[in-house]
């Protein structure tokens, strides 16, 4: 293969949709309003899908050929500025996780865009009186070159930018409605939330930047893992807060733009109300791609967290998903009980990489991309056909309306739920993702031995390791070929993993064991999430309609049902065995090197074993039980879920009040910020107001004296006296103003001739004459 | 036959009065403003002559030559838009008719 | 002068060929500079650069009086024109070429036609004339023959301490060189000037609302 053939496609699938963006913005207005739409698709995402077709291919390939290593240490970059010592570098990161991300990200965006000419045909294109339609491709557009650009940046800065360039795509699509006052909140609040994440990225960043001298992912991590090991640079810094390490800060700091982005818990409130927006934007943005470019920047700066950040991330990670799977089965309405699932299921993927699965966090993102994305999608279409009801209790029986939509949203529930056969290599993408993910924060729960003495063991030589220190790293097994010797009896296919050879992981001599109850609550979700997704389709398709208006009218159309069912084609297939291999292709680099041991799940180290034999029915089944739960209580309609509702009525409010986390931040922050400008204002109005109106009165008095006794008698006089005088010589002087242009001048030239010809007469005959006419004519 | 720097003088002199006569004699503003330019440009030939005669490793006077040129193009950008709104205001450019400041 | 033949067309006509011929010759003369600039360092004072001199400065006289005694204000522009013509040679003559270019470009092309427009923007026919009384007249002539009179004197009896011929010219490297170091401060605020005019200019032009 050529050098740089995949880097030149995947720069073209970047800069595409940038062209179809100019043209959108500059002609679009002239296309009229399908064609618009479908110049969109075609060259905003047609194109990007083709060049990444080309580029998986060719990747394969050079995977198969055992080129691809070569590939990404020779994909293309360059120097875009220099700023100090440091080089800001500009190139494309070439390895499987790119691929991988680039072909699902133009896949499923393709599909959206093909759904979008649907959606908007049926929806008002009119924004504040004036005909968007080719504004809302435009920004589709303008998303897809920004997405694509983060996934293929090479350098943090880079990645720093397209962030917020989908940023602010998501603020622009969000708010596309702008003239309406709930979108033009929630795009507000969206931009606002994610600031205060990315505020931590730059903090991040700039850490990088001073501390590892390069931007660049892969130098940086080189970097890192030097200085790890010999306590120089970011690591010599003495400098800690909350207990963490500098070193550790920068993690964390990288982290929160993630937390932003991927809507983890205290940031999490933007996503819930970024549904405001129109659905193929909630089902693009909001679900499948956006949001989890921060899952993707976790596990692209896995190499630069220490244990502590780990720790620290599986924290947030396991609350999001814990506390927003809750509040997702108090929804009623479609739209936000997706939302809230999406919350959940990227807290899983935080979790998954907090606890060191970076294989199954990110396959997981993959696998619920694409479910979810179609799940938005048939929530559009529901929507859609049910003229914009979005309350499930209203809905019900659609079924017969919308079979495919019914079906294909069956399929993504099946696969978020997890859905398989236990021991067996049949099921969907959540199925084996999920699975792994807590496979492996079981491990780091509960089969983690403590690493000292575990090194002990296992090197037998731990007085020479005695003196460990905080950086240093070993390996777990020493010796790969006894490791796999010992489960040489175990190594079977049970549970649809595979069982692959190299089984070596790293692991940083104090990274601590996962708190259990972290383990427990990700089982505990682990259950409640097929509860709500099943509850949520029964309410929506299942049972006897609830409301005969809404079910008279509702319909499906195909421009909006194509993508669906190609969607529940792709989640239904290709993750597996696909993508899985992929990632656990880009593991290799991706996160090897790491400070933090990153445990593919799939490999039988013993604790990780012992997981799956724990897990095997523990989880699998999980899908069953929450199934069975939800159809029981929603079969009848919502009679049961009312009794419920009203036994666990606390409970229940707390939870559809969202914990109170918005009002607490409208108490803290609003109320807040209204509070110190009050008191600002009070100090302005009661403090410095007094002083100076203290003086104002004190020099108001002083000057009443002055002007009663002086004033009027002594100085009046003088002044009046002046005043008569000058008018009077100003009347006189009035006389050759004539206010005539050509007289001032002939006067100035005039007066300036006079003393020309004066100096010129005084100085006749001297040698200095030029000198002397110098000299006046500077003087004059 | 050597042509000095007084040659150059000369004629920059030549233009100097010109353009000051154009200035006291012209009614109507544009004029005025053409002799303004033709004084700004006698100015412009003196600095470059003295320039190319009197240090000609300096540069100096051909810097200050460029300012006086960029200055005189703005002045003459802002003068036509006076000399428009003056227009407008008045219907004429004739100087002698904007006078009304005189009081 | 039989000015109510005159049209707008036939005068921007005459402009652009007085204009074109100005450019053409002064781009002859710029080569005539180069060389006469090279053979200057063997022989100063060439007959050819004596000549050519003496032919500019005949131009920009009589163009500089053209302007001072027309009525006729597009007249008055065209003898403008050719002034700033002469005005450009001579630079080239002096071996500032880069000067030269500039007084093209800024003047020749910029802000005469800006004056151009102005006359035709504020004029309700091109060739309006406000006679000046003839006392004025007479009054500034007298002080304008004085002045360079003077001049004149002082110009010729001067000596001046530095060489006596054009020295070939400094590359424009060189004055972009002194621009951005010793003169930087200035050229920062002539930047921001201009800007200020700009926004001026579009003020004072704009339509009423």
């Amino acid at each position: 293969m050529a050098e740089h053939t995949l880097e030149i496609a995947l720069a073209a699938g970047v800069l595409s949709p940038l062209i179809s963006f100019w043209a959108l913005v500059l002609f679009g207005p002239k296309l009229g309003k399908p064609v618009a739409g479908w110049f969109g698709v075609v060259f905003g995402m047609g194109v990007p899908l083709a060049c990444a077709t080309y580029v998986l291919f060719g990747w394969m390939d050079a995977m198969n050929a055992g080129e691809s290593a070569a590939l990404t240490a020779n994909a293309w970059r360059g120097t875009w500025a220099v700023l100090g010592d440091v080089p800001i570098t500009i190139g494309v990161k070439l390895d499987s996780l790119t691929v991988a991300m680039f072909f699902m990200v133009t896949f499923i965006a393709f599909w959206i865009f093909f759904f979008s000419v649907g959606y908007m045909s049926g929806h008002s294109d009119e924004v504040a009186g004036q005909r968007k339609y080719w504004l809302f491709f435009a920004y589709l557009s303008l998303f897809a070159f920004s997405m694509l650009g983060l996934v293929v940046s090479s350098s943090l800065v880079f990645l720093f930018i397209f962030w917020e360039l989908v940023g602010l795509c998501s603020y622009l699509l969000i708010g596309f409605y702008f003239d309406k006052p709930v979108p033009q909140y929630a795009q507000m609040k969206a931009f606002i939330t994610n600031r205060v994440g990315d505020f931590g990225f730059l903090i991040g960043l700039m850490l990088v930047y001073f501390h590892l001298g390069t931007v660049d992912l892969d130098e940086a991590a080189t970097v890192f893992a030097q200085q790890a090991a010999s306590g120089t640079g970011i690591f010599a810094s003495h400098f800690t807060m909350f207990g963490w390490s500098l070193a550790t800060i920068m993690g964390v700091g990288l982290f929160c733009g993630a937390m932003g982005k991927s809507a983890q818990f205290p940031l999490h409130v933007w996503l819930p109300d970024a549904m405001a927006g129109p659905t193929p934007v909630s089902a693009l943005i909001h679900a499948a791609t956006m949001v989890a470019a921060g899952v993707y920047l976790v596990a692209r700066v896995f190499r630069l967290m220490t244990p502590d950040a780990l720790m620290f991330v599986s924290l947030i990670g396991c609350l999001t998903l814990t506390l927003m799977a809750l509040v997702a089965v108090v929804q009623t309405d479609i739209k936000k009980c997706l939302a809230y699932s999406t919350l959940s299921q990227l807290g899983y993927m935080i979790f998954g990489l907090g606890s060191g699965a970076w294989v199954a966090a990110l396959f997981h993102l993959i696998t619920h991309a694409f479910f979810k994305a179609m799940m938005f999608l048939g929530s559009g279409q529901v929507i859609e056909g049910c003229h914009h009801e979005q309350d499930m209790r209203k809905m019900g029986g659609l079924w017969k309306k919308m079979p495919v939509t019914c079906i294909t949203f069956l399929v993504g529930v099946l696969a978020i739920a997890g859905t398989g056969i236990p021991g067996t290599k049949i099921g969907l993408g959540g199925f084996f993702s999920k699975d792994e993910i807590l496979a492996v924060s079981y491990a780091r729960a509960f089969e983690w031995e403590d690493p000292e003495r575990f090194e002990e063991e296992h090197h037998g030589d731990g007085g020479g390791h005695a003196e460990v220190e905080l950086t240093k790293r070993v390996l777990l097994a020493s010796d790969p070929v006894q490791h796999d010797n010992d489960h040489a009896e175990t190594a079977h296919s049970d549970h649809g993993t595979d069982s692959h050879a190299a089984g070596v992981g790293r692991i940083f001599a104090n990274t601590p064991a996962l708190p259990k109850w972290m383990f427990y609550l990700a089982l505990f979700t682990a259950y409640i999430t097929p509860f709500y997704m099943m509850r949520a389709w029964w309410l929506t398709f299942m049972g006897k309609p609830r409301d005969d208006h809404v079910y008279e009218h509702a319909h499906e159309s195909p421009m909006m049902y194509i993508p669906l069912a190609v969607l529940a084609v792709g989640t239904v297939f290709a993750s597996y065995f696909l993508f899985r291999p992929l990632i656990a292709d880009a593991a290799t680099a991706g996160s090897a090197a790491s400070l933090v041991m990153a445990i593919d799940g799939t490999v039988h180290t013993p604790a990780i074993m012992a997981a799956h034999h724990f897990l095997m029915y523990g989880v699998g089944g999980a899908f069953l039980v929450g199934f069975l739960l939800a159809i029981a209580i929603y079969r009848n309609g919502l009679a049961v879920g009312d009794k419920l509702k009203r036994a666990l009525a606390p409970l229940h409010t707390l939870l559809e009040n969202k914990y109170y986390i918005d009002e607490l931040y409208d108490i803290v922050f609003v109320k807040g910020f209204l509070l110190i400008a009050k008191i600002a204002r009070f100090v302005d109005t009661w403090i410095v107001d007094l002083i100076v109106n203290l003086f104002a009165a004190a020099a108001e008095r002083f000057a009443a004296f002055c002007g009663l006794i002086l004033d009027k008698h002594g100085v009046d006089g003088v002044v009046n006296g002046v005043a008569k005088s000058s008018r009077d010589f100003g009347h006189i002087v009035r006389l050759p103003q004539t206010g005539q242009i050509r007289h001032y001048i002939l006067a100035a030239t005039g007066v300036a001739t006079i003393v020309f010809l004066c100096v010129l007469w005084a100085s006749s005959g001297a040698n200095d004459v030029a000198m002397a006419a110098t000299t006046a004519s500077l003087g004059r | 036959m050597t042509i000095g720097l007084t040659h150059y003088l000369i004629v920059a002199a030549i233009m100097f009065v010109a353009g000051l006569f154009t200035m006291m004699t012209k009614r109507n503003a544009i004029g005025i403003l053409i002799g303004v330019e033709l004084v700004l440009n006698a100015a412009t030939v003196n600095l470059v002559a003295f320039d190319r005669y009197m240090g000609p490793d300096r540069l100096d006077g051909q810097i200050t030559a460029i300012f006086v040129i960029v200055l005189a193009a703005a002045e003459a950008a802002l003068a036509v838009g006076i000399c428009i709104n003056v227009y407008k205001n008045l219907s004429t450019v004739d100087v002698d008719r904007a006078n009304s400041l005189r009081g | 002068m039989t000015n109510t033949k005159h049209n707008l067309t036939s005068c921007l006509l005459r402009l652009v060929v007085a204009g074109g011929g100005v450019l053409l010759f002064s781009s002859q003369a710029a080569f005539a500079s180069e060389a006469s600039g090279v053979t200057n360092a063997a022989a100063p004072g060439g007959l050819l650069e004596a000549a050519l001199f003496y032919f500019v400065a005949l131009v920009a006289v009589v163009s500089s009086l053209g302007v001072c005694f027309s009525k006729d204000i597009v007249r008055m522009a065209v003898w403008l024109f050719g002034a700033l013509g002469s005005v450009a040679v001579m630079y080239f003559l002096l071996a500032a070429n880069f000067l030269g270019a500039i007084q093209l470009i800024v003047y020749a092309g910029g802000t005469l036609i800006l004056l151009v427009f102005g006359v035709m923007l504020t004029s309700k026919s091109p060739w309006v004339k406000f006679e000046c009384p003839k006392i004025e007249m007479l009054f500034a002539g007298i002080i304008c023959a004085a002045l360079l009179g003077c001049l004149c004197i002082v110009l010729t009896d001067a000596t001046w301490a530095g060489t006596m011929q054009v020295v070939p010219g400094a590359s424009v490297e060189a004055i972009g060189k002194i621009l951005i170091t010793k003169y930087l401060v200035p050229f920062e605020v002539a930047g921001v000037l201009l800007m200020i005019v700009m926004v001026g200019a579009a003020h004072l032009a704009r339509q009423d609302d």
